[in-house]
């Protein structure tokens, strides 16, 4: 019985088809030529122009920072939202969890749109706040629904068993509920860290004439038409950076794992 | 008592979403319906000019463009998706896991950075265009980049994780001894990949096709990169009534279309898991 | 009522269903208490308002005479060993024992004493630094036994403790936990779906079916005296023989004619005069199967008939004989070397004779509970 080789190579051709761009720019970033269409030897030198760049410095603060604030409210924030649509079945949690979605279906540029109404009909002045704002509301639902996930699976017979043992609801809470849903809490912030610092839309429309973050700044940069093999540079590091965390992260996760079974 | 700890349980979360999400949503709506000021400011009271301006004529193809471009990706996206989901789940437990890493990594590039990428490939004097013209598929005045074709091109590279995860999914979750139960029957390979693989994932089809549908009606940052004035989309109409033309009113008005819009394939997705 | 466990006309509905009915129960200081029956019955439900993790619709739950029926489960002196072991993963066998302690802020040095004491007393000490995960299902259970009794509770509740367990380890650990029970003390009250375990391991059973209780007794009483046909089919086997009383003998016994069987004597274990319809339970083992027609005797009962089926068991085997319209199921154990002798075989015709005594007369009759009988279809 012959298997088809077709999904194979299909894989195979997507797996090219995403990539190439990347390492075509990584390539690039190498490139001494100005536009990158075609090769014209080996420099340092947009990295170096990198590095002068005090603005994308600030911007990559501002975004750190940003993402930072976001991924711990939202964990608190959507965490406590998990619970209670886990806990309770009502006409109440109904609306919760339609309010809980929304943000997950709803297109960025609706978002964006939305909050940006308002904010100016409230009167609040558009600035790093409303972006943090705006960043908790979307990171929230993320955090939500990775939580909710791993309560579904969660023994609730531990908790019986802890009530039974004399803990109160709260002790219950704090000693056993909590450390067994830390890694879904924390997998929940960490997914809420990138969105927030990915994110272009929603904050280039809440953020007005304030702070640019990484993505808004690379965004004008590539408009105004700027500079732009450094932003070759900056993705390169980007990306080398993204990996050594998951990397590390990697490492630390398994030397936990190991840890546990012996 | 139990229904107040409920209520203290449930405030935090769902005060917050008030605010940030109910709130916004009816203000897109209301707002819609309000005047707007020569200086770009939001007047006061009432008026019907923004909702009437949704008439202008130039609207009814933006709409269609939005919807057929998001129909035509996604119809893509999945095309392509399937036989990689089918692929992937058929691997080994360790492969499987080296091969969904792959298909993630690319992500953790920032999304404007990956479209900017895109950008230097397709760029009119670039390598691949110079490539093409030379064996003729493209002619000398032709060009990949400021058109739909770019537009669907990059929404593709775009959401293509976005139909592999859920189908691999659905994928891993399906009896592969099915298949060849249909081969044991006669049936041949592509008759069994569409008759039986396909329908026996449709939990997966249906999450991807929304999971792309949805956000590629409201695309902005892609048709404004790497599309021209010929392949604006809804999204791109709102930025500028918004930012260039300073017509909040108007830009509400818009949103509040598309917000309608995207209902559709919602509603239509709830009755799909009803039945 | 002076138990120290008292479940008092209570009762418990979900919606149209109703768990437990009416149910008063009172458990004795010290004893080994088994709540016996088939799922459904409502012995877990019972358990679980005892330990707090429910509360009654109708009645009360006392112990020591106060009444803890809306007590939260961490205010009372009662601890519960779960069916799925509930071990906290995140921590150590002995911080998973030590738990109760803690909560309860005793001094260190008292919690590691104790906890030391119960690692030995539940043999695992060296596994003490162990999590959950790396342990069998048997350890498992043990730490779930420690980590309740280390809290000295009034009363512990077992559900279903070893019913995840394989056969022969379910074995040994009844064992143990009945030694535990010795050595400890403390009222055991065991909820079991086997009526096995209930019989080896309990000063006294109580046998539910369908939220109420049927019987409540010792094991010994529940099995040679059972009240209804349901706690006769439920726990082992018997046959099932309904008459009519014709004329009474002698006060201690009457004569009984049985359609298609011919007329027999019964011992009256409850009053009952000519006319009356009875029907009597007699357990396999009272049988005495012969191949001659035995000697007359008093108060002795003989029918002969064909041998239908035999099922070969090594240490017994049991023959189901028709006599008349009926099908009896007579159990014979093999005290000589079988080999030696030639047992009767399908087709024989034999004599089944029991002792007025032997058979015991039931005081409710429900048809559907010859289905919970272990015997071939005819």
């Amino acid at each position: 019985m012959k298997k088809s080789k077709v999904p194979l190579v299909v894989t195979l051709g997507v797996m090219v088809f995403l990539y190439l761009p990347i390492l075509l720019m990584v390539a690039n970033s190498f490139n001494s030529a100005r536009y990158g269409s075609k090769w014209q030897g080996f420099s340092l030198h947009w990295y170096e122009r990198l590095a002068e760049r005090e603005d994308i410095i600030l911007a990559l603060g501002t975004s750190l920072k940003i993402a930072a604030i976001s991924s711990v409210a939202s964990m608190v924030l959507g965490t406590a939202a998990a619970l209670a649509l886990h806990r309770y079945r009502s006409r109440l949690q109904g609306a919760h969890r339609l309010m809980v979605t929304v943000p997950l279906v709803l297109p960025d540029i609706l978002m964006g749109m939305s909050l940006l109404l308002l904010f100016v009909a409230v009167g609040v002045k558009l600035s790093v706040l409303t972006v943090t704002f705006a960043h908790i509301t979307f990171c929230l639902s993320y955090v939500a629904l990775v939580v909710l996930a791993r309560l579904d699976g969660f023994d609730s017979t531990l908790v019986e068993a802890a009530r039974d043992l004399g803990a109160s609801p709260f002790q219950t809470f704090i000693r056993i509920s909590l450390p067994l849903l830390a890694p879904g809490i924390l997998a929940g912030g960490l997914l809420a860290f990138t969105l927030s610092i990915d994110d272009y839309v929603v904050t280039y429309f809440v953020k007005g004439p304030g702070a640019d973050t990484l993505p808004t700044l690379v965004y004008s940069m590539i408009k105004k038409s700027k500079d732009l093999p450094v932003i070759n540079a900056l993705s390169s590091l980007m990306l080398v950076v993204t990996f050594a965390t998951v990397a590390i992260a990697q490492k630390i996760l398994r030397r936990q794992v190991r840890a546990v079974e012996n | 008592m139990k229904r107040l700890r409920e209520l203290l349980g449930t405030a935090p979360s769902f005060l917050w979403l008030t605010a940030f999400v109910l709130l916004p949503v009816i203000m897109i709506f209301a707002i819609a319906f309000k005047p707007t000021l020569p200086g770009g400011e939001v007047g006061e009271g009432w008026s019907l000019d923004a909702v009437k301006a949704l008439l202008d004529p130039s609207y009814p193809i933006l709409l269609w463009r939005t919807v057929w471009v998001s129909a035509v990706v996604t119809a893509l996206c999945v095309a392509v998706s399937l036989p990689v989901a089918y692929a992937m789940a058929r691997l080994s437990s360790a492969w499987r896991s080296r091969v969904l890493l792959l298909v993630i990594v690319p992500f953790w590039t920032n999304f404007v950075i990956r479209v900017f990428a895109w950008q230097q490939v397709l760029h009119a004097q670039g390598w691949l265009a110079d490539g093409l013209r030379s064996i003729g598929f493209l002619g000398e005045n032709d060009r990949l980049l400021g058109n739909a074709f770019a537009v669907v091109l990059v929404s593709v590279y775009t959401y293509l994780p976005f139909g592999i995860l859920p189908l691999f999914a659905a994928a891993e979750k399906f009896d592969f001894a099915l298949l060849d139960a249909a081969r044991d029957l006669g049936a041949k390979a592509f008759r069994t990949f569409t008759s039986v693989f396909i329908p026996g994932i449709r939990q997966g089809i249906i999450t991807a096709i929304v999971v792309i549908f949805i956000p590629m009606l409201g695309s902005y940052v892609v048709p404004d990169m790497v599309g021209g004035a010929d392949s604006q989309m809804i999204g791109n109409k709102i930025a500028q009534r918004n930012f260039s033309d300073r017509n909040l009113p108007q830009a509400a008005a818009l949103s509040a279309a598309l917000t309608l819009l995207v209902m559709v394939p919602m509603a239509l997705k709830r009755k799909g898991e009803r039945a | 009522m002076s138990g120290h466990l008292i479940f008092e006309n209570v009762t418990r509905r979900f919606g149209s269903f109703t768990a437990v009915s009416d149910v008063t129960l009172e458990i004795r200081r010290g004893e080994s208490f088994s709540l016996l029956g088939p799922s459904g019955c409502g012995k877990t439900t019972l358990l679980r308002m005892a330990a707090g993790f429910d509360t009654p619709d109708k009645g009360r739950i006392l112990l020591n005479g106060k009444d803890i029926t809306t007590l939260p489960p961490d205010k009372r002196p009662v601890n519960t060993v779960f069916q799925n072991y509930a071990l906290f993963p995140h921590l150590s066998v002995r911080d998973n024992i030590a738990f109760g302690p803690k909560i309860a802020r005793r001094a260190k040095a008292e919690i590691t004493r104790e906890v030391d004491r119960m690692l030995e007393l539940v043999d695992l000490a060296s596994h003490a630094d162990k999590k959950p995960a790396q342990l069998s299902g048997g350890q498992k259970q043990r730490v779930a036994i420690a980590r309740a009794l280390v809290n000295k509770p009034e009363v512990l509740l077992l559900d279903e403790p070893l019913a995840a367990l394989d056969l022969k380890l379910r074995q040994r650990l009844l064992v143990e936990l009945d030694a535990i029970h010795d050595e400890v003390g403390i009222t055991f009250v065991y909820v079991t779906h086997d009526q096995s375990e209930a019989m080896s391991f309990s000063d006294r059973i109580a046998v539910m079916n369908k939220g109420g209780i049927e019987q409540i007794g010792l094991p010994a009483e529940i099995y040679e005296t059972p009240r209804s046909s349901f706690v006769a089919a439920f726990i082992g086997d018997t046959n099932f023989i309904d008459g009519r009383i014709t004329e009474a003998i002698d006060g201690r016994f009457s004569r009984c004619e049985v359609d298609g069987l011919g007329a027999i004597t019964i011992d009256n274990d409850k009053p009952v005069k000519p006319g009356d319809k009875v029907h009597l339970s007699i357990r396999p083992e009272k049988l005495v199967v012969s191949r001659g027609e035995p000697a007359a005797a008093p108060t002795q009962n003989a029918v002969s008939g064909i041998v239908e089926d035999v099922i070969y068991f090594g240490s017994h085997t049991r023959y189901w004989v028709r006599c008349g319209e009926w099908r009896l199921c007579a159990e014979v154990q093999h005290r000589t070397f079988l080999l030696d002798e030639t047992p009767p075989t399908w087709g024989d015709t034999v004599w089944l004779r029991w002792q007025a005594n032997d058979g015991f007369l039931l005081d409710q009759y429900r048809a559907e509970d010859e289905e919970l009988l272990t015997l071939p279809e005819e």
